[in-house]
């Protein structure tokens, strides 16, 4: 669909007026989506996102264009626009290397789909409806959504690198809605991965809605969150949200070739507690947060952010790679064409360490057991964040107690972080369902974590 | 030029549609062109400039729906689409309430959303504007030692609307912003704060000088901040937070959300849930702001719809599946797929912010939350927040690092001021207003 010479042409077109590196990305997605509610499949939507970004860089300043337009014509245009930046901040000439075809591993199965069976996808959202009503007789709404989508893309850049690589991504995602009349409660759960959505047979709507419906139902009875400083546990698997808000953020390159995170210049340095370690994965098989390669086309890595609670690097994209002489650690990422790419997550997670969920509960005497998080954000500057307690509990006197309505936590990364007091043996990656935000673009990510104790946190509840 | 080739293309989209088999379909065309310089350190550092089209199509068929989005207008590429999309339809289940809205836009209304002074800007005049407010942020204050870039944005679009009952329009929007990030240190911590400005004309934007004093006071006025107290106090929230506030008071009356059980106002219309003083808006129909527009995304006319009056609580935002589907009519608040706000309002009242607070014995001024809703289904609010603390009507000192928290009904209801302070900035909007009593969760 986009030859190599298209693309050498569109290379030495956007280095006209000079430029240290230059990079097309080409894209052609296709999504397939259903939506259930009132027990009924209610939507379907197909989407196409096709089209071509073109970017220069300068120093530490980019021009970047797209165009939707795939005629020759607006390309070039694209890429007279992208190398307008070359004018405004001068810089040397450079040619483009001839481009080298690379070839990339698998790390998902990928048919290309080529026929649509919709009596599978209204299945998985049926089959789902109705083990979430059959659960309890208090849920009393079913909201669900299957999204199987397949990305192409074709990456050219000035030093001769040429990928192509073929990214499918499926998701579940099923809400329950429970009410006993005086009171009103939700449950989320979702799932997925780069793969087929024959990925559900594994992992079973019935198993996601049961879970949905639990959690909705058990809010049912929630207590209304404690507010103050107390001890947090942090749940096995979606818990994996804390490290991404409170750390993996404050790592990517661009905050810290700037200088606005806390982080920036403290690599050697101790930012954690020694039980601390966190890792950011890019090539873990069919996980939702895995790249064969990024988006400018270099392969996915396994990357240490901190070890035993020593800042090891940071997450880098090739232009903030080459302005803090680094490598690039394939952490590259664009939610599509439309955008020009920034450092960010892949699958962020703690391995395991010693002690026993049993061990860290029973050492608590006051405090919540954040079993997942719906959701969080950072500020990286000062390293403050929130996030949003999905399913949690009270701990009291070394017990999980009361459900926890809706708690919020908040507090301040490396804090946080000093805080670790124990991590459990437990570790694993939760389900694939997260969605990153950052900068105006969306990228689907993982996270992944041992139950985790930290000795003192903010919770933002309304009871004293 | 761009007016006629919009209509062109969803006119295209409508016959390829029929073709597929499709019985009725509405097609939405935008095509835009978007602008984005980001200065950072005196010299330009990203530079953006690109012209995108998009596809936005419902097909019915027997009763059946599906959607379309696409940005491939390629001859073979538009008619595969849309034959997918047909063929989609078969999977959903029949639904008496889908299909074309009853009652659509009919003359054109002028609502001056297009300013040609964006449209016919200078390239280098918009970097400048970039660079200025950069210059502007670092001269500020010798204590911004850094930033995470100060930008000018802007979009020249159209936006069209065409359906298979013979309807079509189209209008065209500008919108342009400036907004910065500057990072001032205090001690061995960075503090950053965010500001800007955005609105249909260049000359309804805030001045680059202003929006760098306020970016930079809300940088250094937090310097030294520490935990509040864990107490119960009023709490002032200020009109950006107080916008925000608003987008969950939105989600909660989106007909979308109540017709599935996720709202907590479900059940309620007609009873009052908020204090004398909520009285909240949707207009689509205010001349020249950003959520303005002649009509939604199906083509029904924009409207001014009080959705509290003096608390109590009128009606739901609906569109027009939604509207069938809960027994009212459309009040123009489809975005094509689903509900969105058009001016989503608190009406403002009579005292300066400044008089606010000096009215506050004891209590809390909100500057910036961090978080979101997550849900709507219980209500209940808590976000991070960073301000001040409040004593004898003054600010006290700096605090952060704590949260704000209790149910959006209280807090409706215990709405006891709100401030003269509303801008149209943004779609939703809310002046600054006071809640009598909140939980503030610190040390």
């Amino acid at each position: 669909m986009f030859d190599e010479s298209l693309l050498s042409r569109l290379l030495d077109r956007a280095l006209q007026h000079g430029g240290e590196y230059a990079d097309v990305f080409c894209e052609r997605r296709r999504t397939v989506s259903y939506r259930l509610q009132d027990g009924r499949v209610h939507d379907a939507t197909y989407g196409v996102t096709l089209g071509v970004g073109i970017r220069v860089v300068v120093g530490e300043s980019a021009g970047f264009a797209s165009s939707d337009d795939l005629s020759s014509e607006a390309l070039m245009e694209a890429a007279d626009s992208a190398a307008l930046i070359a004018r405004t901040a001068p810089s040397g000439k450079t040619a483009a290397a001839e481009l080298r075809s690379e070839n990339v591993p698998n790390l998902y199965d990928c048919d290309p789909v080529t026929a649509i069976d919709g009596a599978r996808y209204a299945a998985l959202l049926e089959r789902a409806d109705r083990t979430a009503r059959r659960y309890d007789p208090r849920v009393v709404a079913v909201n669900a959504h299957v999204v199987d989508e397949l990305q192409e893309v074709w990456i050219a850049s000035s030093d001769g690198r040429y990928v192509r690589d073929c990214r499918p991504l499926v998701t579940l995602g099923i809400q329950a809605v429970a009410t006993d009349k005086k009171e009103r409660s939700s449950g989320y759960v979702g799932d997925g991965g780069r793969t087929s959505i024959a990925y559900f047979d594994r992992q079973t709507p019935e198993m996601l809605a049961e879970d949905a419906a639990r959690i909705a139902t058990v809010n049912l009875s929630a207590v209304p969150a404690p507010a103050g400083e107390m001890a947090m546990i942090v749940g096995a698997g979606g818990g994996g949200v804390l490290l991404h808000e409170a750390v993996g953020h404050g790592l990517e390159s661009d905050f810290n070739r700037r200088g606005t995170s806390l982080y920036s210049g403290r690599v050697g340095e101790r930012v954690a507690s020694e039980l601390v370690t966190i890792y950011d994965d890019g090539n873990l098989h069919e996980e939702r947060g895995s790249l064969n390669v990024d988006d400018e086309g270099v392969l996915g890595q396994h990357k240490v952010l901190v070890e035993n609670g020593v800042l090891r690097g940071y997450m880098q994209d090739t232009l903030n790679a080459r302005l803090m002489g680094a490598q690039s650690t394939g952490s590259g990422r664009r939610q599509s064409f439309r955008f020009a790419p920034q450092p960010r997550m892949c699958n962020t997670y703690m391995p395991n360490g010693d002690s026993t969920v049993e061990e860290i509960v029973a050492s608590t005497q006051r405090g919540i057991f954040a079993k997942s998080f719906a959701g969080g954000q950072v500020e990286i500057a000062k390293g403050d964040f929130v996030f949003m307690v999905g399913e949690g509990y009270l701990v009291e006197n070394g017990k999980i107690t009361a459900p926890l309505r809706n708690a919020t936590i908040v507090g301040n990364g490396p804090d946080a972080m000093r805080k670790v007091v124990a991590v459990g043996n437990d570790s694993r990656l939760a389900r694939g369902h997260y969605t990153c935000g950052k900068g105006g673009q969306n990228v689907p990510v993982g996270v992944g974590m041992p139950t985790v104790k930290i000795s003192s946190i903010t919770v933002g509840g309304t009871q004293t | 030029m761009n007016d006629a080739r919009a209509i062109e293309l969803a006119c295209e989209a409508l016959e390829l549609a029929s073709a597929a088999g499709a019985q009725t379909a509405e097609a939405s065309v935008s095509i835009a062109r978007r602008f984005h310089a980001e200065a950072r350190d005196n010299a330009i550092s990203k530079l953006e400039a690109s012209t995108g089209k998009g596809l936005f199509m419902r097909v019915f068929r027997g009763g059946r729906k599906a959607t379309l989005t696409t940005s491939d207008f390629s001859p073979d590429g538009m008619s595969d689409a849309i034959r997918r999309a047909v063929a989609q339809a078969d999977q959903v289940a029949v639904d008496e309430f889908a299909g074309l809205p009853d009652v659509v836009a009919g003359e054109a209304v002028d609502l001056a959303l297009f300013d040609p002074r964006i449209a016919d800007r200078d390239g280098a005049e918009k970097v400048d504007d970039a660079i200025k407010l950069e210059r502007l942020i670092r001269e500020a204050d010798a204590r911004v030692v850094n930033s995470s870039g100060s930008n000018y944005t802007d979009a020249i679009a159209v936006t069209a609307i065409a359906n298979t009952s013979g309807f079509s329009a189209v209008y065209s929007w500008t919108r342009a912003g400036r907004s910065t990030g500057p990072v001032a240190l205090d001690g061995g911590v960075k503090r950053i704060a965010h500001y800007g400005t955005a609105g249909r004309y260049l000359d309804d934007l805030e001045a680059a000088g202003s929006v760098a004093t306020t970016a930079v006071r809300r940088a250094v006025d937090l310097f030294g901040a520490r935990k509040p107290p864990t107490m119960r106090v009023p709490v002032i929230f200020e009109r950006d937070v107080a916008a925000t506030f608003l987008d969950d008071i939105f989600a909660a009356a989106s007909a979308g959300n109540v017709a599935i059980d996720n709202s907590w106002l479900t059940e309620r219309t007609g009873s009052r849930v908020g204090s004398e003083l909520v009285t909240i808006v949707d207009d689509g129909r205010l001349v020249g702001k950003l959520g303005s527009s002649p009509f939604d995304g199906e083509g029904v006319p924009t409207q001014r719809t009080p959705v509290f009056e003096r608390g109590t609580l009128r009606t739901f935002l609906y569109d027009t599946y939604y509207g069938r589907k809960l027994g009212a009519a459309s009040t123009g608040n489809s975005t094509g797929g689903g509900i969105g706000p058009n001016n989503f309002y608190l009406e403002p009242g009579a005292m300066s912010l400044e008089e606010l607070i000096a009215a506050t014995p004891l209590g809390v001024l909100v500057l910036d939350t961090i978080g979101f809703a997550t849900e709507h289904a219980s209500g209940t609010y808590s976000r991070g927040a960073r301000g001040f603390f409040i004593e004898n009507g003054e600010l006290a000192y700096p605090i952060d690092e704590f949260t704000v928290a209790g149910q959006y009904v209280d807090m409706l209801a215990n709405i006891d001021s709100v401030a003269n302070d509303l801008q149209f900035d943004a779609t939703v909007v809310s002046p600054s207003f006071r809640v009598s009593e909140l939980m503030v969760s610190g040390n």
